[in-house]
């Protein structure tokens, strides 16, 4: 049975990693094509004035300005190291939170309606907050990430932890397995396609907060360049640092989570093997 | 390593929950001498499982106790290891990881891991599939792998939880030799339950009789049939009648209506 599994396997793996990958982002390319030529339609109506909306060249121009003049890297650079700072934290005290939530039962049905009120409170309103006790600063732009993100990773990490099938406890405590062993060898692995899962919604939340807060009050930074390019009617500018901020949306969901989950989730055959 | 002698006293299990009270088992006294086959055999929801699950220590009783060797069982303890229904491997590891699992736990060096390990998959012919995930094995393959996972710790006792209940009735038949010749060699005392008395009187030197819910026991049967058995055996098939008879009884009382 192995065996035909493998030829099978080896067969769907003779087509070229390449050539997939390409074939698959047609039906992505043909939008964004769409996506532009329609814009472009619309510039060309004259509805609006061209500095208030302006056409694809227009905001093309000024990616290339942005990244001409090192401001794009820059702002990259400092964007994505909070988020990983603020990410990374959040995940920490998420999985804690979470882990108390499950493991003290009476304690998580307490917990838990106001962590599902704070999930869906609105990053931006802690912003007030923020500045007033960490002033504008870097670490005010961290707690806004870390608490906007914070409650959504727990929700998500202890509705993960509850997925482990009880009979895989009983098979390692059976075995002499208990507390930080148990977790750590059965219950983080045995959850771990459906932890992945909680951490990326865990990053859109933190990704989210991040860019809003930078936006009202950052110096540095993607949300600042989008806020910059108003302040100075540079709607362009604007434009382009959205389009960059959906770009890199995409990219860290592509390439950082659906392949982690992938491989995670074919390591135990809920996807066909490669 | 030998098996060890267990003794069942006054066991009794009640599970509460909120407002229904389900008593299991109830008054069960049974002595299980070393190295023995046991089958404990009964209807559905007859406790049979909770009988293991105490014996284990992954339970704990509600009256009575259990006693290994004379000493009080206190806690799961890998000296006394459950092959369950699904086999419970876990899926995020390969076959050899699988049987190397409580091995790990319990310390053991590498080297004496790996050869055990190997010892252990080819006692149950699955050395090939040492590097196989879970997900790519049948389901008599699985519970191959659950039995090297449990004797490769060289338990005291065996407990197997109706563990041949979901496969398809070749493969239960050749799981039954495998597990006949793997007790045969190993001596370990050996607690076997499950719902089928053919396969109860196939394998056990005993046969207990489980009642309807709370489970008591009801009768035990020797079984002196010479080994290794098969089920065309006239003593195997007297015990099968008999313990069917027995259980018929049971599901007809326990199918009266009550006052």
């Amino acid at each position: 049975m192995v065996e035909s599994t493998q030829a099978l396997s080896m067969k769907r793996t003779r087509e070229p990693r390449s050539n997939r990958n390409l074939r698959h982002l047609i039906p992505m390319v043909i939008v964004a094509v769409a996506f532009v030529a329609l814009w472009e339609l619309i510039v060309q109506l004259h509805i609006w004035e061209r500095y208030l909306f302006p056409g694809p060249d227009d905001v093309a121009r000024s990616l290339l300005d942005i990244w001409n003049r090192g401001l794009l890297l820059r702002s990259i650079a400092a964007t994505l190291v909070r988020l990983s700072v603020g990410f990374l934290i959040s995940l920490m005290l998420g999985a804690i939170l979470a882990f108390l939530m499950v493991h003290f039962a009476t304690f998580g049905k307490g917990i838990q309606p106001y962590v599902l009120g704070l999930q869906t409170f609105p990053s931006i309103a802690w912003v007030p907050l923020s500045l007033i006790w960490f002033g504008f600063s870097e670490s005010a732009l961290l707690f806004v990430t870390i608490i906007g993100s914070l409650f959504a990773v727990s929700v998500s990490f202890a509705d993960a932890l509850r997925t482990v099938p009880p009979v895989y406890l009983r098979a390692a405590r059976n075995m002499g397995t208990d507390g930080m062993d148990l977790i750590l060898h059965v219950t983080v692995p045995a959850a771990l396609p459906h932890l992945i899962s909680a951490a990326k919604v865990g990053w859109s939340f933190a990704w989210r907060s991040l860019i809003g807060a930078e936006v009202i009050f950052a110096t540095v930074g993607l949300g600042f360049l989008v806020n910059q390019g108003k302040d100075f009617l540079n709607i362009a500018q604007v434009m382009a640092t959205m389009i960059v901020i959906l770009v890199m949306g995409v990219l860290v969901d592509r390439w950082v989570f659906s392949r982690t989950q992938e491989w995670a989730s074919r390591r135990r055959g809920l996807l066909p093997s490669k | 390593m030998k098996g060890a002698a267990l003794k069942l006293v006054m066991l009794g299990k009640r599970f509460t929950r909120k407002t229904t009270r389900t008593d299991a088992l109830r008054d069960v006294n049974l002595e299980i001498s070393e190295g023995e086959f046991l089958t404990i055999v009964g209807p559905s929801g007859c406790g049979k499982s909770t009988l293991l699950n105490l014996v284990a220590g992954l339970e704990e009783p509600t009256t009575g106790w259990v006693e290994m060797d004379g000493h009080q069982i206190r806690g799961p303890g890998a000296d006394r290891i459950v092959v369950f229904q699904d086999a419970a491997l876990f899926p995020w590891l390969d076959v050899k990881r699988n049987v190397e699992f409580g091995l790990r736990v319990a310390g053991v060096r590498r080297a004496e891991r790996i050869k055990r390990v190997g010892e252990y998959l080819k006692m149950v012919q699955l050395e090939k599939f040492a590097r196989a995930r879970v997900h790519e094995l049948s389901g008599g393959m699985k519970q191959r792998v659950a039995l090297a996972r449990a004797l490769v710790l060289r338990p005291r006792v065996l407990l197997m939880d109706e563990p041949f209940a979901a496969l398809d009735i070749q493969t239960r038949e050749e799981m039954q030799s495998v597990v006949q010749d793997l007790w045969l060699r190993s001596g370990t005392t050996t607690l076997f339950v499950t719902h089928d008395v053919r396969e109860a009187a196939l394998l056990g030197d005993r046969i207990v009789v489980l009642s309807h819910r709370p489970g008591t026991v009801s009768a035990i049967l020797e079984n002196t049939a010479p080994r290794p058995r098969t089920l065309d055996n006239p003593e195997v098939m007297e015990h099968i009648r008999r313990s069917n008879e027995i259980l018929k009884q049971e599901v007809q009382w326990s199918n009266q209506p009550k006052l």
